[in-house]
């Protein structure tokens, strides 16, 4: 069973090529890790996937179904942390995490666990200008494991975590799978790629 | 599909919250840490509004002045209308297009992270925002009609309110259709090509105008009230692209949403910091982001000042709009010359300042980057004055272009004009950032931050001492 699959997706910036008919499938349960050079496309292969991007031609399917952003059940369906994640100046990070809980109809139960699991537990009342880089990576993460999933889409969630959390990351993306989510993920750390990969999608090859 | 797929996909949405719950949600979580009151708030729409009238008032009666004055006889009253069509015209079609850049709708980043990004219905979600938006359309473009019935004199009472009407209606209709076109999937080419359209028709009308006059074609005002005839079309338009808006809200995404949040959020920072290049340098990387990709070719052999104007020219010849913008600016001169003789000579000056400092794209690249003039080496003050080879050239250009519609002067006060203006290009051109911590003066009128405006008049100063000087040399 395809929890994802892209097929044909071509992107261009004016006369720059930046993704050439790419095509591929993530099953349900699987990992798919996304790798190549700087500049191959793998953030805006991500993006197009998550509808944060148009791809002037290809299509992305989610579960079978032509997966558009504007559809409610592909929003609720694909949980995502991209770079373009930005955050309410006037939020505590816990009133972050309930808010988005809350808003895909679920309580905030997850929410204090989710907290523990990613070191944010001391951070909860801080407001989002008070957060160091990783930390702010933490709470991006933590986005996704507050609510519902079947497709997780992470782009490079390695970046500005310690070693602990990187460990972290690959246990819980393992987990993931053990749980049935079909997993997307850029990265340029060859540990967490080698630990993790199901199918691999190599770009600028 | 199968139903069992069916009932599962639906279950995945089941306990979502309306759009109406989650928007009071989040306002509750906000108004705990909110420190701004509504009094503050009312205030800054006080000050707004005054700043409004007072700035709308003077212009009215600057203009009806000017319109009285023997300079205004100058010119022909059916010229100068078609000039100002011609003008509502082109500015329609760059007001689209900058309608089209910021969206119309957005929604700010942290939003659409955090709650746009759930399944809460998204049409719902939109609709107050499209409600307001469509207020404010009517009420900016309505003013502009106010303004343009004022000036050109017409009653106080039914007849101002048909002119608010008219362009009101015209302001929702265009609004409406910007939301329509955000909606479209990626390749639909109509709402690019109205807005090129609008703008070339400008041009087009401009050019006819221009040519009768010197071929001394009459041409006349028509008869009947345009405000009419706006309201008469624009009232069904703003109904029917409303209706066709209102069904396209669902179809709007999250790609359309954030592009133009980008772009308000920088003009926000950039109206709150006094600071233009905030905005600039989001529109300059967009613009070459869309070039993608040139055909790179090795520089001549020379000294650094030859190989940076090469760059120089290789650059312009790139830039999507430079050379378009300087032309177009040749015409809005011949306009001026057709429309206000009298006002003639200032225009060529504030034209040829405007046309040059489109010009100037590397000396600001180069003064912006302490680390592009670290890497470059060689003495700043030469790099900076082998950037100004190409703009001293654009700018004796446009002045060449623009000699028989310049009104009188001397032979060499044109001289002393192109000099000026390439200096204050250059003073722009090497603008600093901003330092807010500057010398302020307590006036009756308030606190002036002098440094600051010093800072941002940089550039337009030479121009203001130029146009006097103008003015007493003619």
């Amino acid at each position: 069973m395809e929890a994802l699959a892209v097929q044909g997706l071509s992107r261009s910036f004016g006369s720059l090529v930046v993704l050439d008919e790419v095509s591929f499938t993530v099953g349900v349960g699987r990992i798919a890790v996304v790798t190549g050079p700087n500049g191959s496309g793998k953030t805006t292969l991500l993006r197009c996937v998550v509808g944060a991007d148009r791809p002037d031609a290809g299509e992305v399917l989610v579960d079978g179904r032509r997966a558009y952003e504007t559809d409610a059940w592909v929003r609720a369906y694909v949980a995502a942390a991209l770079d373009d994640i930005d955050f309410f100046p006037d939020l505590s990070v816990v009133e972050h995490l309930e808010l988005l809980a809350h808003a895909h109809g679920g309580s905030a139960d997850p929410v204090p666990e989710v907290l523990t699991e990613l070191g944010l537990d001391r951070a909860r009342d801080q407001l989002p200008a008070t957060l160091s880089s990783g930390q702010r990576r933490r709470l991006a993460l933590a986005s996704c494991f507050v609510r519902p999933r079947r497709l997780l889409v992470l782009d490079e969630p390695e970046q500005r975590l310690d070693v602990r959390g990187r460990a972290w990351l690959a246990d819980r993306l393992r987990a993931e799978r053990d749980a049935g989510t079909a997993v997307l993920i850029a990265s340029h750390d060859a540990d967490l790629v080698d630990a993790v990969t199901d199918d691999r999608i190599e770009l600028g090859a | 599909m199968t139903g069992s797929d069916t009932s599962e996909r639906q279950a995945v949405a089941a306990d979502v919250p309306t759009a109406r719950q989650l928007r009071s949600r989040l306002r509750q979580a906000r108004r705990r840490h909110r420190t701004q009151s509504v009094g503050d708030l009312l205030t800054d729409v006080y000050m707004v509004v005054l700043f409004g009238v007072m700035y709308g008032v003077a212009f009215v009666s600057n203009a009806r002045e000017y319109l009285d004055s023997p300079a205004a006889a100058a010119a022909d009253a059916g010229e100068r209308y078609w000039i100002v069509v011609a003008a509502l015209v082109a500015v329609a079609g760059l007001g689209w297009q900058g309608l089209r850049s910021v969206g119309p709708l957005l929604v700010v980043p942290a939003l659409q992270s955090w709650a746009v990004s759930s399944p809460v219905d998204r049409a719902a979600w939109l609709r107050p925002r499209f409600v307001v938006l469509l207020g404010g359309a009517f009420g900016a473009v309505g003013l502009v009609g106010a303004v343009s019935a004022l000036v050109d004199r017409v009653g106080a009472g039914v007849d101002l309110v048909v002119a608010v009407s008219g362009a009101g209606v015209v302001g929702v209709a265009a609004t409406a259709l910007a939301v329509v076109a955000q909606s479209s999937r990626v390749g639909r080419w109509w709402p690019r090509l109205l807005g090129v359209g609008l703008a070339g028709a400008g041009a087009v009308l401009t050019v006819g105008v221009v040519v009768a006059h010197f071929t001394g074609g009459g041409l006349v005002r028509p008869s009947g009230s345009v405000a009419v005839g706006l309201l008469a079309v624009g009232l069904p338009l703003a109904v029917l692209t409303t209706a066709l808006a209102a069904r396209s809200l669902p179809l709007v995404d999250r790609a359309a949403l954030t592009t133009g949040a980008q772009f308000a959020n920088a003009a926000a920072t950039a109206a709150v910091m006094l600071d233009p290049s905030l905005l600039g340098g989001l529109l300059e990387s967009r613009r070459w982001r869309g070039v993608g990709r040139v055909r790179s070719r090795r520089f001549l052999a020379g000294r650094r000042w030859w190989v940076l104007v090469q760059a120089e020219v290789r650059r312009l010849r790139r830039h999507p709009s430079a050379v378009p913008a300087w032309v177009a600016l040749i015409l809005v001169q011949y306009a001026v010359a057709v429309a206000a003789p009298a006002l003639a000579g200032s225009a060529q000056v504030i034209g040829a300042y405007l046309a040059t400092d489109r010009l100037t794209g590397g000396l600001r690249s180069l003064s912006r980057s302490p680390g592009l003039r670290r890497a470059l080496g060689g003495d700043d003050a030469r790099n900076q004055l082998a950037h100004v080879v190409v703009p001293g050239v654009g700018a004796a250009l446009w002045w060449l272009a623009t000699l028989p519609v310049g009104g009188p002067s001397l032979g060499w006060v044109a001289v002393v004009m192109v000099s000026g203006v390439v200096v204050a290009a250059y003073r722009a051109g090497t603008r600093p950032p901003l330092d807010y911590d500057t010398p302020v003066a307590h006036t009756p009128f308030g606190v002036i931050p002098v440094g600051l405006m010093t800072q941002m008049l940089r550039g337009w100063d030479v121009v203001a001492v130029l146009v006097v000087a103008r003015l007493l040399l003619s």
